[in-house]
């Protein structure tokens, strides 16, 4: 089967890897995807609340690299989507407890029943970041329009590269349109013009996000059509399941963030 | 199970190159950690010159040649060998390495780049710094860390966080935002270009610059050197 490992990374904490994993995650399962979510943030687990599937833990992925459990039995049906499903991470354990080895042994077992693997890699470069893009196809780099976000992405940019797992792309989150045209905000060219990598999506900030998040209710799933952040993952989502045309990406990207533009300037 | 390499051995990267600290343990997991770890990241240390921290552990000069062809096979050369063992400490010596007391760590970072941190015969700093120079087709991102002793050319960016240290000249077809250090060993007569010159630092010899806050954002090439004891940035333009 031609699954795909998408692993989401960013160096600095905060940006939004997880609502990001989950948003992803679960726009690619509306599109009729089989999907898994794979929290790898071991001992920092997160990803389970944000998909509101918390309650549903029984065997963690600790428990399957350990073989405590078969990988089947670790992943949790979402109980929205009937192709999205959770490997949520061990609470009471360290980053220590799984191997860059374990993580490929995982996935491929993942890739033999499902149509992507969403990682959620935890913050930093150190052991827990390797293990999530060990088995990773391709890399997605979530930053925010600041300097210091950017800073980071650059670093875990040459560190991906280094380990061969390039070309990452980038997905900026949380932009906030006003802020740019008032020349408050990093632009969207100021950050491709440091990071040089392709743009996969932009993502508005919306205050929808956070209430979504702490309701469990992933906003891609319910979020409004139109200029909202749910549909700037659903259309991601799109692009990432149709990277074979790159350049049309591009040319919706901006047509967007156009109309984006547009709306606000008119709405003030 | 197998203890994990990080136990063993850290590996950082410094102003000096990459600094390598051998916690105590027998020298043969040592040698297999070491190994292993160089390989798993050798594209991303490759050409860096290494210090090695190897505490109160003692080798013998076999041991740590064995250490160093290990090194120069992953394209690393080791220059200063800190030791608080005797035995150690001539070890390196008789290899015509530098030692210097391990916990003078933080000159390591704090203290401006002389002669004196090279091994004494490798270098003299009032000649020509080695007339050999390193070509890297890529951009430098964040950590990077080039150590060359000679003249550097970077066709690409050098982005905020990376950094250039270089005996010679330091050349960039491309925009400066990281930090650049030309004639580190003291020769005040090199030179800095590039197309756009927007640096976090720039350091020519023992001089050190720091650009005007409000650095053009337009490609503008430009050239620094030192001039009546100051750094200089100059607009370079066709004569």
């Amino acid at each position: 089967m031609n699954s795909k490992v998408i692993t989401v990374t960013s160096g600095k904490g905060g940006v939004g890897k997880t609502t990001v994993t989950a948003n992803l995650a679960a726009a690619l399962a509306m599109m009729g995807k089989k999907v898994v979510a794979l929290d790898a943030d071991i001992g920092l687990r997160n990803l389970d609340v944000v998909m509101g599937l918390e309650n549903r833990i029984v065997y963690d992925l600790v428990d399957v690299v350990e073989g405590r459990c078969r990988l089947r039995q670790a992943m949790i049906k979402d109980k929205r989507q009937p192709e999205l499903y959770l490997i949520p991470a061990a609470q009471t354990r360290d980053k220590m407890a799984v191997s860059p080895s374990d993580m490929i042994l995982v996935c491929d077992q993942l890739r033999k029943e499902m149509d992507y693997v969403i990682i959620d890699s935890p913050a930093g470069i150190e052991r827990g970041f390797r293990n999530a893009i060990a088995p990773a196809d391709q890399v997605l780099i979530v930053t925010n329009p600041e300097v210091s976000a950017v800073r980071d992405a650059d670093r875990i940019i040459g560190l991906v590269e280094a380990e061969e797992k390039g070309p990452a792309k980038l997905l900026i989150n949380r932009l906030k349109p006003a802020m740019v045209a008032r020349g408050d905000m990093l632009s969207i060219e100021d950050v491709l013009d440091i990071l040089a990598i392709e743009l996969i999506g932009v993502i508005p900030e919306d205050e929808s996000i956070l209430v979504s998040s702490n309701q469990g209710m992933p906003l891609a799933m319910s979020g409004a059509n139109g200029v909202s952040a749910g549909q700037a993952f659903r259309n991601v989502a799109q692009r990432l399941d149709g990277a074979n045309v790159p350049m049309l990406d591009l040319t919706y990207k901006a047509g967007f963030m156009e109309r984006l533009r547009d709306w606000l300037a008119g709405g003030n | 199970m197998m203890a994990q390499p990080d136990q063993f051995i850290r590996i950082r990267g410094t102003r000096d190159g990459l600094l390598i600290a051998l916690n105590p343990g027998p020298f043969a997991d040592l040698q297999a950690n070491l190994a292993a770890e160089l390989t798993q990241k050798e594209a991303f240390f490759q050409g860096s010159q290494v210090t090695l921290d190897v505490g109160s552990l003692p080798l013998r000069r076999e041991q740590l040649a064995d250490l160093q062809d290990l090194l120069s096979a992953h394209k690393l050369e080791l220059w200063t060998v800190l030791a608080e063992s005797d035995l150690t400490k001539e070890a390196a010596q008789a290899l015509n390495l530098a030692t210097r007391v391990a916990g003078s760590q933080t000159d390591l970072e704090g203290r401006p780049l002389s002669a004196s941190t090279f091994p004494a015969d490798h270098h003299d700093p009032s000649g020509p710094p080695a007339a050999n120079g390193l070509i890297l087709k890529e951009t430098l991102r964040s950590g990077r860390s080039i150590y060359h002793e000679g003249h550097v050319v970077v066709i690409g960016d050098v982005n905020p966080g990376a950094e250039i240290i270089a005996a010679g000249d330091v050349l960039v077809w491309g925009r400066v935002r990281g930090l650049v250090h030309a004639g580190a060993l003291g020769d005040d007569t090199a030179v800095i270009c590039a197309l756009a010159l927007a640096p976090t630092q720039l350091r020519i010899a023992d001089q050190i610059a720091i650009p005007p806050a409000t650095s053009p954002d337009k490609l503008l090439p430009e050239k620094a050197s030192i001039r009546n004891g100051q750094i200089i940035a100059e607009p370079w333009q066709m004569r």
